[in-house]
């Protein structure tokens, strides 16, 4: 087998980004290398795994989501925002572009040094571009860290309520809530089997007074059957809850159970 | 899309419209919460509208918006799972993808094309299915789905590749 073989066995894992770190290392090397055939077909391959999108079930977006995003992109045409956000106009230091337009004057002297001049600006904005990137990761980062503290205050704030949600399936593992009555609810689960295809599980609030069961989050287990949930704002009341359920739905979940609770837990 | 580079709310919406679905189900699927993946979905049509100028428009459009979600919600999924583990591949702002679509791509409309997809993948065996589905919804790499799946890393490694070329040819195919 050629070396080039080699790499094109690896072609189609590089574009589904399951290659181990040793490996990706040695085909970006070898990418890097000028191999004009590899490029080409990783683009086709990049192609062909951008369409396993399709595998995920049916689900929409709400109205909520669309009137939000509406709103924020209305407000930057109206304000005539440009199209880098302020992160990225602050994000060069000020240093950087003098040398640049330092380099801007000498660069009328010769041809070459126009060359440079197009080099630095490259580099400068790959350099704004990462530390976007950076800044946008970190706050990601921040908004997840936040999160995990809200839900942290919520399992261990002596003013939250603990409700053990027992399986109708014996076989099934038990789940277990924690509801604060101002800071929300959190429930999670270890072991849970995934739902089954375009299905996914569904938090239900039954009303004390015998109403309809109030829809609240939707969530999966991941690989390993371990899922958290919060909800920081529940449909109602847990002054007005007599129990919680969870069941089986389609995905993007229902208006009204479609399916017999999988888990109840009693609101003492 | 070369409406949405003059700042064309208009033609922003109809992108939204016409995407969003997908969009959304793919988020939803990795991420497997409603609010979380409709903060994604958002953070992905936002980062389009502020910069479509670094969009290049001879480059198929959803292919790439897709890749460009799936990149944001597993960096979210990562972030969540395992934080203390940093995403080792470079950063793609906007991510790369195919500069022109394959001819076969133009043979199929978007829903015939999903239909296809699902039922080339649909008849792999299911732990080959299974493979890749952790490769791509959930970002594992081809140690953690020999470990997951406990099966044989070389037998993952022929699983993932013998599927995404079966989906190609499949695709190819029906052109």
């Amino acid at each position: 087998m050629s070396t080039n073989d080699q790499f094109r066995e690896l072609i189609e894992a590089y574009a589904i980004g399951s290659l181990d770190a040793s490996e990706r290392a040695a085909f970006e090397a070898h990418l890097a290398g000028g191999c004009d055939d590899c490029v080409k077909a990783l683009e086709e391959a990049r192609w062909t795994v951008s369409q396993l999108a399709y595998l995920a079930p049916n689900a929409e977006p709400s109205d909520m989501l669309k009137g939000r995003l509406m709103q924020t992109v209305r407000a930057e045409a109206a304000s005539g925002a440009k199209s880098e956000s302020p992160v990225r106009k602050t994000a060069v230091p000020w240093w950087l572009w003098a040398g640049v337009a330092a380099l801007l004057i000498f660069s009328v002297l010769s041809a070459r040094n126009e060359q440079r001049l197009r080099q630095a600006v490259a580099d400068l904005q790959h350099q704004a571009q990462v530390q976007q990137a950076e800044r946008e990761r970190l706050e990601a980062e921040l908004g997840e860290a936040k999160t995990q503290a809200h839900e942290a205050m919520i399992w261990s704030d002596p003013n939250s309520v603990k409700i053990m949600l027992r399986p109708k399936d014996p076989k099934m593992p038990q789940l277990e809530a924690m509801w604060h009555p101002e800071l929300g609810l959190c429930v999670r689960g270890w072991k849970v089997p995934s739902p089954g295809d375009k299905r996914m599980l569904q938090l239900w609030l039954i009303p004390k007074a015998g109403g309809k069961p109030m829809p609240s989050m939707t969530f999966w287990p991941d690989a390993t059957g371990t899922f958290t949930a919060m909800v920081e704002n529940p449909p109602q009341a847990m002054s007005e809850t007599q129990a919680l359920a969870i069941t089986e739905e389609p995905a993007g979940g229902s208006a009204q159970p479609t399916s017999t609770p999988m888990w109840v837990g009693r609101v003492s | 899309m070369e409406h949405l580079l003059r700042r064309d709310v208009g033609a922003f919406e109809e992108l939204y419209e016409r995407h969003s679905r997908i969009v959304y189900s793919l988020v939803l699927r990795i991420l497997r919460q409603g609010a979380t993946a409709e903060e994604v979905v958002q953070d992905v049509f936002l980062q389009l509208w502020r910069n479509s100028a670094h969009y290049d428009v001879s480059r198929p459009f959803l292919p790439w918006l897709l890749t460009l979600a799936r990149n944001r919600a597993l960096d979210q999924l990562r972030l969540k799972g395992e934080r203390q583990r940093r995403r080792e591949e470079q950063t793609e702002e906007f991510p790369q993808i195919a500069s022109a679509a394959p001819e076969y791509e133009q043979a199929l409309d978007e829903k015939r094309r999903a239909e296809r997809v699902r039922t080339l993948i649909g008849s792999l065996p299911s732990a080959q299915k299974k493979a890749i589905e952790l490769a791509y919804f959930e970002g594992l790499s081809h140690s953690e789905i020999a470990a997951s799946l406990k099966e044989p890393l070389g037998t993952v490694k022929s699983w993932i590749r013998n599927g995404l070329l079966r989906l190609k040819e499949g695709l190819q195919a029906i052109s």
